[in-house]
């Protein structure tokens, strides 16, 4: 059977019973005792007191049960999260070195492998980020060491095994590991350079966004912190699309996170496959300009993307705080869109230091969950926010991979003058070198020996009589 | 027509005709051919992909290697030269060094995984001894990564890494310019000034990843202090991917003896370049010249140090005789005309090479 039928995880899975001992339908009928009404005063007084009893009960239990659905269906569907910053905090905290830390058990950051989990975290997309000030400096070598880091934490540690697949990641599962994927957060990673973006795929890198919060020579951010590459109406370059042609080709996702509204449209109008917003949340909601209008999450629709929302409290709240029920109002706004089958979730833990009250690590996922069966989701949705949805692009990126294997190699590059910079070498003007003579030294040789019997031969016929 | 205007012309075409074919005949060449054919000739440096960004920056689609006459090395050419696996060099000049010495590794690399992708008739991804005899039992030419020089690492061990993963086997420590960690050969010629006196101790904790990882360490480019260095401090054999001989030509790039010993001790590969320059220390040389160096070798660090690292494409004067790669079956030839024995000729040809991979792969 192929491993990667939506059945046979649900087989392999351990699977239990979703349901409360005491059943809301118990509580119902708890519930129902509060409309007996009493004649005596004394039995009215003694039965309201009793009822509110009943109703406080009920309400604990139902709380209960719910939290313990939302465990349970976390525990049956585990999380594919979208974004997770725990390598940035590797590298600023202990210079990446990882014989010196406790993974397990971590301190001052939001990540780590026992919180993961308790948080029922089976799959995590770990962000490899350089600031944008290494734009057009060392941001290739530096995107290599944050490549390492993640590979040597996902391959050194038992707990994680790395993926680079969906049959890989849902063996993983089987195998009770934490998945690792590894994307690049910014596309000024790849210095405008395509065979760069090809070896960044070959060390197992399955997504990239193509901006953080700078403009690259070919495309732009939703942040105009940095004053670089400003172009207008030009959202998305002739070699930008190059970008996105390469990245299908290869079957790396296309995350627009971070890119400016103009580029995300321009891409989800160029990509042959699915493409995803790896951690952002709903405009609407909150009008951070990080988060995603009404008009292109049905443009994401269209493209039969993801949306994958990130906990980050100024982008949920648009204050430096927020809590779970302004977290589930950018759900139920999206769902409202856009339909929960677009629908994922990317935290964005350790890439800020704000996050919603009762959301403060990876281990409060289920947090989320239970809110969203108080607001009566189905399982069936939240399976998909869990992990269907991206198991399915994932999928569709790697199906438009295959049906391009006879496309070859891109040789595409951007024009010099795009991305001329103090930094980038030049290259020297073509010119194609002769080599000195190819003549075969055999052929010499018996051009040689030829010429020598010839003089023979002549000396000889010449002393012939006649 | 008088009879000798008749019988002259015929005579000596029938005795042109004899030459050639007993130029085609020669018994080492036979022997040399059929050498070939039972152990791969694994060489330690090619140029080409150099030539590809130079010549057609990279652009493997506008270039046919089956067609390529402006270059060393063609497939054609590869395919007469009885190469069995190859070692391409990954360079990009030290002029990028502290800019994008590492983006245009990448694409070093990048350019030699696409040239085996668009011909794998010919050629065959490789990165351990047991994928060289695979891809030459199913006769196809094993292609290999060497990095050359330490500038593209960018002083970073995580790169190196990287660049092991992407199928780098080994590095050259330095090319012509010192890095932030090593000396380069210049400084031995006093052209240029030392500031490591060798290696510097970020340049040791290199050699030690690099003895992890299961990395050649290639001393072809580097001063005789850190050829010292590296020979003693490395737990695992060590090659010289394209150096000769310093007694026989005594250029800054060459072996001196006392090192050839030491490679020996070693277990490591000293892969005889057939750059002019560096054979006979002057513009010209032949095939002869080369054989020389050979023979040295063997004579003072043994046959089982011996290999092949022509540099072609990478220099602009090879030897009258080895004008280009398919001419390794003619300098195999002259070996055994100089009596080496098969055994000799086959650990030159590869099963040094092979037996120094295995160890490192240890």
């Amino acid at each position: 059977m192929k491993i990667g039928s939506s059945k046979s995880e649900a087989m392999v899975l351990d699977w239990k019973t979703g349901t409360c001992p005491l059943q809301v339908h118990s509580c119902r009928s708890e519930m129902s005792c509060t409309k007996t009404i009493l004649g005596a005063s004394c039995s009215l007084c003694m039965l309201s007191l009793r009822a509110l009893l009943a109703f406080s009960l009920c309400r604990f239990i139902s709380g209960y049960s719910e939290k313990e659905r939302a465990h349970n269906l976390t525990y049956k569907y585990p999380l594919i999260d979208g974004h997770n910053d725990i390598a940035l905090q590797l590298r600023i905290l202990h210079n990446n070195k990882l014989s010196k830390i406790n993974l397990t058990h971590l301190n001052k950051v939001a990540t780590d492998i026992s919180r993961l989990r308790a948080g029922h975290v089976q799959t995590q997309m770990f962000a490899v980020y350089v600031l944008c000030g290494a734009q057009q400096m060392d941001a290739v070598r530096l995107t290599l060491e944050q490549i390492d880091v993640v590979r040597r934490m996902c391959t050194e540690f038992p707990d994680f095994e790395l993926v680079t697949s969906t049959q890989e990641l849902r063996a993983s599962a089987m195998n009770k590991k934490i998945a690792c994927l590894i994307s690049i957060e910014g596309g000024h990673s790849i210095d405008s350079s395509l065979p760069a973006l090809r070896m960044f795929y070959l060390l197992g890198v399955r997504s990239m966004s193509l901006t953080h919060s700078c403009n690259t020579p070919w495309a732009e951010s939703s942040s105009t912190f940095y004053d670089v590459f400003i172009r207008h109406n030009n959202s998305l370059t002739t070699f930008g699309k190059a970008v996105v042609d390469e990245m299908n080709r290869l079957g790396m996702i296309v995350d627009i996170s971070h890119t400016s509204w103009g580029t995300a449209s321009a891409v989800l109008k160029h990509s042959k496959a699915p493409v995803i917003f790896s951690h952002s949340s709903s405009y609407t909601i909150c009008n951070h300009s990080r988060n995603v209008p009404d008009w292109l999450l049905h443009e994401l629709k269209k493209n039969r993307g993801l949306i994958m929302v990130n906990f980050y409290s100024p982008f949920v709240s648009c204050k430096s705080e927020a809590n779970v029920f302004h977290l589930a109002d950018h759900f139920d706004h999206i769902k409202r869109v856009i339909g929960a089958e677009s629908i994922g979730i990317g935290g964005d833990f350790d890439g800020g230091n704000s996050f919603p009250e009762g959301l403060e690590d990876v281990s409060k996922y289920p947090v989320i969950i239970q809110e969203l069966l108080k607001r009566n989701w189905t399982e069936d949705e939240l399976a998909n926010v869990l992990r269907r949805n991206f198991l399915r692009v994932f999928e569709e990126v790697e199906g438009v991979r295959d049906y391009l294997r006879w496309k070859k190699p891109s040789e595409e590059e951007i024009p010099l003058q795009e991305v001329e910079n103090p930094c980038r070498s030049v290259l020297q003007r073509p010119s194609l070198r002769k080599l000195s003579s190819n003549q075969s030294p055999s052929l010499r040789a018996e051009g040689s020996l030829n010429l020598l019997y010839l003089g023979l031969v002549l000396l000889f016929s010449l002393s012939l009589p006649g | 027509m008088s009879p000798r205007l008749i019988f002259i012309p015929c005579l000596a075409l029938w005795i042109s005709c004899c030459a050639v074919t007993l130029a085609e005949e020669d018994p080492y060449l036979i022997r040399a051919q059929s050498l070939m054919t039972e152990t791969p000739l694994i060489d330690g440096h090619n140029d080409l992909p150099w030539q590809l960004r130079k010549n057609f920056n990279n652009q493997l689609n506008k270039v046919n290697l089956t067609t390529l006459n402006t270059t060393h090395t063609s497939i054609p050419k590869i395919k007469k030269g009885q190469i069995g696996a190859q070692f391409w060099s990954a360079y990009v000049p030290c002029d990028t060094q502290y800019k994008d010495a590492v983006r245009q590794t990448l694409e070093q690399i990048d350019v030699i995984h696409r040239m085996c992708w668009a011909y794998p008739d010919t050629f065959q991804f490789a990165t351990s001894s047991a994928e060289i005899e695979h891809a030459f039992r199913s006769k196809k030419v094993a292609s290999l990564i060497g990095v050359e020089g330490g500038h593209s690492i960018d002083s970073s061990l995580a790169t190196l890494r990287t660049m092991y993963y992407m199928g780098a086997r080994y590095l050259t420590l330095t090319h012509s310019c010192n890095t932030p960690w090593a000396d380069n050969w210049l400084v031995d010629t006093g052209s240029e000034p030392s500031e490591h006196n060798g290696l510097s101790a970020f340049g040791k904790r290199l050699i030690v990843e690099m003895n992890r990882l299961g990395m050649l360490i290639d001393l072809a480019h580097v001063p005789v202090k850190v050829m010292n260095e590296v020979l003693e401090m490395s737990k695992a054999p060590v090659i010289f991917s394209h150096s000769s001989a310093y007694t026989i030509c005594p250029h800054k790039r060459n072996v001196p003896d006392d090192i050839l010993a030491k490679v020996h001790q070693k277990g490591g590969i000293v892969m005889v370049n057939f750059y002019n320059d560096y054979v006979t220390c002057s513009n010209t040389a032949n095939l002869s010249d080369v054989a020389d160096h050979f023979d040295h070798i063997k004579k003072v660090g043994g046959v089982d140090i011996v290999g092949f690292g022509g540099d072609y494409d990478g220099v602009t004067r090879v030897p009258e005789g080895l004008e280009d790669v398919s001419k390794y079956p003619y300098l195999v030839a002259e070996l055994l005309r100089r009596g080496w024995t098969d055994e000799n000729v086959k650990a030159a040809l590869g099963e040094n090479l092979l037996r120094v991979m295995k160890k490192v792969e240890e």
